[in-house]
């Protein structure tokens, strides 16, 4: 028996994810994940009109507003058997795609880049020599040796004040963590940067959104967003996307490569088995052949062989969550129960996340960036493989190095470009229609007695299912199965383990106290876990324990 | 021009009973009177981090939110200055940039607005209901008002829309 490790994160209601990891000999050999979703939007929904659904479903998540709502329009575009206008094809595709620029840039910088990189460490490096490295390997707007000196006494006064903020760590000067201080700085620099950048960012939801956060636009039938298709609405959109996607392709690129080349054993850590995506950005009412990014599955890691999704084999197991006991069920017929009795957490033998287990044909499958990438890149997609191409030639991996954490994470920036890109095509198309006349944004329909609809979509944490049943023209039941649930649920009743188990077996921890590693997977799942309930608590401690068994 | 900007941001999730506190007095707000260009009235749900863009703006910002602060339901807070709690965002907590760490990080960026936060002792933010409980129901108006007053401290003017 190893050493147990659990890392809970106590936040202001009940850990919102706990991973409990085994290690022996220095590695990982067995590893748990338990979450508290959230759970019963069906007590709130049922009963009333399917048109509100999606104002509703948007509240569920502190990260993705824009995401649930537009699975939830389409789901009920399902239902009631009609495809929307391009216009709105469009304005969707767009807001989802602000969405993935958005949250790709937040997640690289200021969620997942202080795993790799030191932010004491910056404060020992030559600003000189900073900026000579930026020069070298960094297409960004900002350098010498003035501003790399700056972004010094800056992070210094954090670290002095003690008001380290989003500085404040225990695990700096791990022994982990491989880069030089010049690397670290210029990171660190490029993490204030990305904070101005995602500020700037959020706005483009505002523009087609109605309003932001929580964007107001989207309808059953399509988009509202009549009044902002001026030339000068779509022209400030326009404008921000590529100010977006220069420092994607400037910075966060750059930056990722040259921090990857300091971990490329991360390529051989931290994989999965398989893979699913439903697609996402059609380009005509040809669902999924239009697809910009395609629908597939990966089994057992054979990228000569991409099957088509079947809805109808998505099953979620209850066998080890605190539900009652029952088979596997799809979405459709999916209940939430939870036991009467107090949730005692038995990771060995019995239940241990308030996470239902999501299964595609009895799998666990990996949703997300990699598993987009990895499908598209199967199917020779024409921006996306040779953008894998040439970051393995550059790093100087093989392409089995993508399944590994190394791999996830990279996945996320490379498809930032490719959606990026493919964003400005959009507007352009926009603004053809436009210019020829058609300016459909709805299509009027019945809203029928009873009914059955679906929405899949892969939004930036991957692969998104809202279901929904209509009875008597109000919402009989309505279900979703969320990315997180895919990645980070627990075992099923066949004992399979979820993504992020399967994932960190074999991790190395050099340090059970500081367990840096184990996060550097977690977190490259980008995990979000019902940022549902949200109080401010002035007596709040530091989140985090540790706790060695 | 040249008027100090201001944004009154609530936060919450309408969904959880008393944690849709800080939407239902944004709501009101809007509802029922007009501000001047330089006053921004947000809803800004449960959004952490993606909040950065509409907290980093203003000259001040005063915060509407369900506050634990031990007291009994329905009780009114005002937290400035000091009274705020510096959250410290450990990277090592799983997504949990909220909004107190989003104010920190704001710190990185130099722009710190003058921040006050009003908040309610909620009752009940764990079930699932659309409906406040009494208790802090009825203290929607009366956190109307005292925003009301903040406004007044800061100079703004503002107006009641008339009855439509």
């Amino acid at each position: 028996m190893g050493k147990r490790i659990t890392i809970d994160p106590i936040t202001r209601i009940e850990g919102h994810l706990r991973i409990e990891v085994e290690v022996e000999g220095g590695k990982v050999v067995n590893a748990w994940s338990s979450g508290t979703l959230f759970r019963g939007i069906e007590v709130i929904l049922q009963g009333r009109d399917p048109r509100d659904a999606h104002h509703f479903v948007q509240r569920s998540c502190g990260v993705c507003t824009y995401v649930h709502a537009l699975a939830s329009v389409r789901a009920v575009d399902d239902a009631v058997g009609i495809k929307v206008p391009a216009n709105a094809r469009l304005i969707r595709n767009l807001l989802n795609g602000a969405q993935y620029q958005h949250d790709h840039i937040v997640h690289f910088y200021h969620l997942h880049a202080l795993d790799w990189v030191d932010i004491v460490s910056a404060l020992k490096a030559d600003p000189a020599k900073t900026a000579a490295l930026s020069d070298n390997t960094s297409n960004a707007p900002w350098g010498g040796r003035q501003y790399f000196k700056n972004v010094q006494v800056r992070l210094q006064t954090f670290v002095d004040s003690g008001q380290l903020g989003p500085f404040a760590n225990a695990y700096w000067g791990h022994s982990a963590y491989q880069l030089p201080p010049e690397a670290n700085l210029m990171a660190a620099a490029h993490y204030i940067e990305a904070l101005r950048m995602q500020a700037r960012a959020a706005r483009m939801h505002a523009i087609f959104g109605g309003k932001n956060p929580h964007p107001q636009s989207l309808v059953v039938g399509g988009v509202t967003s009549v009044a902002d298709l001026t030339p000068d609405r779509i022209a400030e959109f326009l404008y921000i996307t590529k100010e977006t996607q220069d420092f994607v392709k400037n910075v966060y690129i750059p930056d990722l490569l040259a921090v990857a080349s300091f971990y490329k054993e991360w390529g051989g850590i931290g994989g999965c088995t398989n893979f699913l995506t439903y697609g996402e950005f059609p380009a005509s009412d040809q669902e999924p052949e239009s697809f910009y990014i395609p629908r597939g599955i990966i089994r057992q890691r054979d990228l000569g062989k991409i099957e088509m999704v079947d809805q109808q084999k998505v099953t979620e197991d209850v066998t080890r969550s605190w539900y009652v006991k029952s088979e596997p069920k799809h979405p459709f017929e999916g209940e939430t129960r939870p036991i009467e009795e107090n949730p005692k957490y038995d990771p060995d033998k019995g239940q241990y996340s308030w996470a239902k287990a999501p299964r595609y044909d009895g799998l666990p499958c990996e949703v997300g960036p990699l598993a987009r990438v990895l499908v598209a890149y199967a199917k020779g997609h024409t921006e996306i493989k040779p953008l894998v191409d040439s970051t393995l030639k550059q790093l100087d991996i093989p392409a089995s190095a993508l399944f590994s954490t190394l791999g996830r994470t990279a996945a996320r920036g490379l498809e930032a470009v490719a959606i990026g890109e493919a964003m400005q095509g959009w507007v352009t198309e926009l603004v053809e229609n436009l210019k020829n006349g058609d300016t459909r944004t709805y299509q009027p329909y019945e809203m029928p007695e009873s009914a059955s609809g679906v929405g899949l979509n892969d939004v930036p944490r991957g692969a998104l299912g809202h279901w929904i049943r209509i009875e008597d023209g109000k919402i009989g039941n309505y279900q979703y199965v969320v990315p997180s649930t895919w990645n980070l649920g627990p075992r099923d009743g066949a004992g399979n383990l979820s993504p992020v188990e399967e994932a960190l077996i074999g991790t190395p921890v050099a340090d059970p106290q500081k367990p840096l590693e184990v996060l550097r997977t977690v977190h490259s799942f980008d995990p979000c876990l019902a940022c549902a309930i949200h109080v401010i608590d002035p007596h709040s401690n530091e989140v985090y324990k540790i706790r060695v068994v | 021009m040249g008027n100090p900007l201001v944004t009154i941001l609530g936060v919450g999730n309408f969904l959880f009973a008393d944690e849709g506190f800080g939407i239902r007095v944004i709501e009101k707000l809007q509802a029922e009177y007009r501000f001047p260009e330089e006053v921004l009235v947000v809803d800004g749900g449960v959004l952490g981090i993606h909040l950065l863009g509409v907290i980093s703006q203003p000259d001040h910002l005063i915060v509407v939110d369900a506050v634990r602060n031990r007291g009994k339901a329905g009780d009114l807070y005002r937290l400035a200055g000091e009274d705020i709690p510096r959250r410290v965002l450990a990277k090592n907590s799983l997504h949990q940039v909220d909004l107190l760490e989003a104010l920190t990080l704001c710190q990185a960026l130099d722009k710190v607005p003058e921040t006050v936060i009003l908040g309610v002792e909620p009752e009940d933010i764990e079930t699932l209901s659309l409906e406040m409980t009494p208790a802090v129901r009825r203290q929607v108006a009366p956190m109307v008002a005292r925003v009301l007053q903040e406004l007044d401290r800061l100079g703004v003017t503002y107006s009641r829309r008339s009855p439509s």
